[in-house]
């Protein structure tokens, strides 16, 4: 059957020039491809880089197919590739004539919400009502309010934390060792507390909303509304959904945006994610530390914001390539099914879960490595001056220093810190922490995704563009002497 | 009893260095393969509405009819053609890894930009079974389609499913159980 039908009963037939040359370069194939030597020769005529490749090695009689290529390419004003899928398509089209019957088109409500959710007059507001109910309220308040306080405010700080604390200090004699397990930066009372009480529930409300988001079909739309303002920061409308993505975890952002049709997008993608794209982890702190004063979360947002469009923009004029183009399959809106978003949800939680639960015990244990060795202070007390000129005091290095091992974690180490700080202290803070150097594990990722070169060159790029931001912020405020 | 007779049948005649029948999923992103080889293999793989979730291939064994398959799920393409990383991907594994079926599934709203790749399919002489899914969606917007007309004019074996409501993957159980029997020795 493969490969051995008769030239009669072609399924599509091609017009009289093309058929002839097919003909002619099938005659000439000697070699023995997976592939028919018809759609050999219709990929040859195209020109397609890999199979030219391919037959220029294997095939003695090259050279005449080339000229035959040649000659076939000289009779058409357009290029093969767009004739032959022009008539391929005329093909297909006239089988299905007889096939498809159409009676009506999508229901009222369907094509009035289609509208409504592109339309930019009214797809923006819709947008930030979804980020509002979905991002803000669902996970900020919900997820890293009300579920964080009830399982790390009750349950760790009332009862695990207390009794882990009490049972080491029983049973292991030595104060160093007791510190790794327990007290403040302890494996169970710091790196699992963070993972079970501060990441899961947020990472869990992110997912659900993700998944609800996904499923309905409004990605793609979103992606549409976004595509122009997307395209002056060198992406394209589908890069909303890593970018959305990163939201959630940064890192699995960068895993997603390999989906990304060019090198050239796939790196300012993980650019920006790295950057500005403050985790969901990591938002929800902020929010914490920052809701309290609107002013203060309105200068961080606006910042933040106005960075990502900025490198974007520089990015997308200063890096070569081809500029991309948009091409996306539109999914029908639809109701989306409870059972595929819970087990959706599910598998993605439990996969970020398994994937991040080594990396706070390592960063437990490096820390407590840090401490006991007397690393830390000394890259602590080396990073005070950095600390003096963004206006913060040289505790604040512990923050960013533990930053990098999980940027949420440095977010959360914030937290603890909040009393000491000053408004302004705090707003640069956080700014500066949002755009500073991934977490390891998102640094893992980039250079497993974009090689070392690009990898290590993007991070510090933004170790550099991290603190600088945070120095000019603090010049601002402070010069405009603004208090928060 | 069926598990035995199967287990007899592979004693006699399968050396255990027999490679397995593979069945390769294509099509375009977001027309519901991954629901399908999930069904096929019943392994869980994230299913998703947005087009290129299926980046890796994802690979899973399942048991249609009498046989032991290798299920191969690809990142979506639009063309035998490529222009993505994504499709280049799938042409590769088309060429070098001597499928025994190729199902290509295609959107049932959206078979006027699909077929082509399933002529091109046929014009590579592969083996291809058509799978026109989401028919459920498609009959909800007011399409009807003629898959006994298609399968006719292709000839080819076509079947049309709702694979999100598991409606139709037995009876395309059943074409590959038959057409793995009649084509492949």
């Amino acid at each position: 059957m493969s490969g051995s039908m008769s030239p009669d009963s072609q399924l599509i037939q091609y017009d009289e020039t093309i058929e002839k040359a097919l003909n002619n370069i099938a005659k000439l194939l000697k070699a023995r491809y997976n592939f028919s030597k018809r759609m050999i020769a219709l990929l040859l005529l195209q020109e397609d880089d890999e199979i030219t490749k391919m037959a220029k090695i294997r095939e003695a009689d090259f050279p005449q197919i080339f000229s035959i290529i040649q000659q076939t390419k000289s009779k058409y004003k357009d290029p093969l590739r767009y004739v032959i899928t022009l008539q391929c398509r005329q093909r297909s089209d006239q089988i299905l004539a007889g096939v498809i019957t159409d009676s009506k088109k999508e229901t009222q409500l369907q094509s009035w919400l289609d509208q409504i959710s592109i339309n930019p007059f009214t797809g923006i507001p819709i947008l930030l009502l979804v980020l509002y109910f979905g991002l803000y309220k669902f996970v900020g308040q919900f997820g890293a309010g009300t579920l964080v306080d009830l399982i790390e405010g009750n349950l760790f700080e009332n009862y695990i934390n207390p009794w882990v604390n009490q049972v080491t200090a029983k049973l292991i004699p030595w104060p160093s060792i007791q510190t790794l397990i327990a007290f403040d930066y302890g494996i169970i009372t710091l790196g699992l507390r963070y993972a079970v009480a501060i990441i899961l529930p947020i990472v869990a409300t992110f997912f659900l909303a993700f998944s609800l988001l996904e499923d309905s079909g409004y990605l793609p739309r979103l992606a549409l509304l976004v595509d122009r303002l997307f395209k002056k920061i060198g992406l394209n409308g589908r890069a909303v959904i890593p970018i959305t993505l990163g939201f959630g975890c940064d890192t699995m952002a960068t895993l997603v945006s390999r989906t990304l049709e060019t090198k050239r997008e796939r790196v300012i993608a993980t650019l920006l994610l790295a950057l500005a794209i403050p985790c969901s982890a990591q938002l929800g702190v902020i929010m914490a530390l920052l809701s309290a004063n609107p002013a203060s979360l309105g200068i961080w947002a606006g910042f933040v914001i106005m960075i990502f469009l900025l490198v974007g923009y520089l990015a997308a004029q200063l890096m070569p390539g081809e500029k991309p183009a948009f091409y996306m399959e539109m999914p029908p809106l639809r109701l989306p099914k409870l059972s595929n978003i819970l087990e959706k949800t599910l598998s993605r939680v439990q996969w970020y879960f398994l994937e991040i639960i080594p990396f706070f015990i390592l960063a437990s244990v490096l820390i407590w490595i840090g401490k006991i060795t007397g690393l830390f202070d000394a890259i602590i007390n080396g990073a005070a001056p950095l600390m003096y000129a963004l206006g913060l005091p040289s505790e604040a290095a512990e923050v960013f220093l533990f930053g990098f091992f999980r940027r949420d974690y440095g977010a959360a180490g914030l937290y603890d810190l909040q009393d000491s700080l000053t408004g302004v202290q705090l707003v640069v803070a956080a700014a500066t922490l949002t755009l500073f150097v991934p977490c390891i594990a998102q640094f893992a990722i980039m250079v497993k995704e974009r090689g070392w070169k690009t990898g290590l060159a993007i991070a510090c790029f933004v170790f550099v563009i991290a603190f600088l931001c945070g120095i000019i912020l603090n010049l601002l405020l402070t010069s405009l002497g603004v208090t928060l | 009893m069926d598990t035995v007779t199967e287990l007899n049948k592979s004693a006699t005649k399968a050396p255990s260095t027999r490679r397995k029948k593979k069945l390769v999923l294509v099509g375009n992103p977001n027309v519901g393969k991954s629901v399908i080889f999930n069904l096929l293999t019943g392994t869980y793989v994230t299913v998703s509405n947005y087009p290129g979730t299926t980046v890796e291939v994802a690979r899973g064994t399942g048991k249609i009819g009498q046989e032991v398959y290798e299920v191969i799920d690809t990142p979506g393409m639009y063309s035998l053609f490529p222009i993505t990383e994504e499709e280049r991907v799938t042409r590769t594994l088309l060429l070098t890894e001597k499928p025994e079926l190729v199902l290509h599934v295609v959107d049932a709203k959206n078979l006027e930009r699909m077929l082509p790749l399933t002529l091109q399919l046929l014009e590579a002489g592969l083996p291809v079974i058509l799978a026109v899914n989401m028919m459920d969606e498609a009959e909800a917007i007011g399409r009807t389609i003629d898959l006994d007309a298609l399968a006719k004019a292709l000839k080819i074996p076509v079947v049309g499913t709702a694979a999100a409501e598991n409606r139709g993957i037995e009876q395309l159980k059943g074409m590959v159980s038959d057409y793995v029997r009649k084509h492949v020795a």
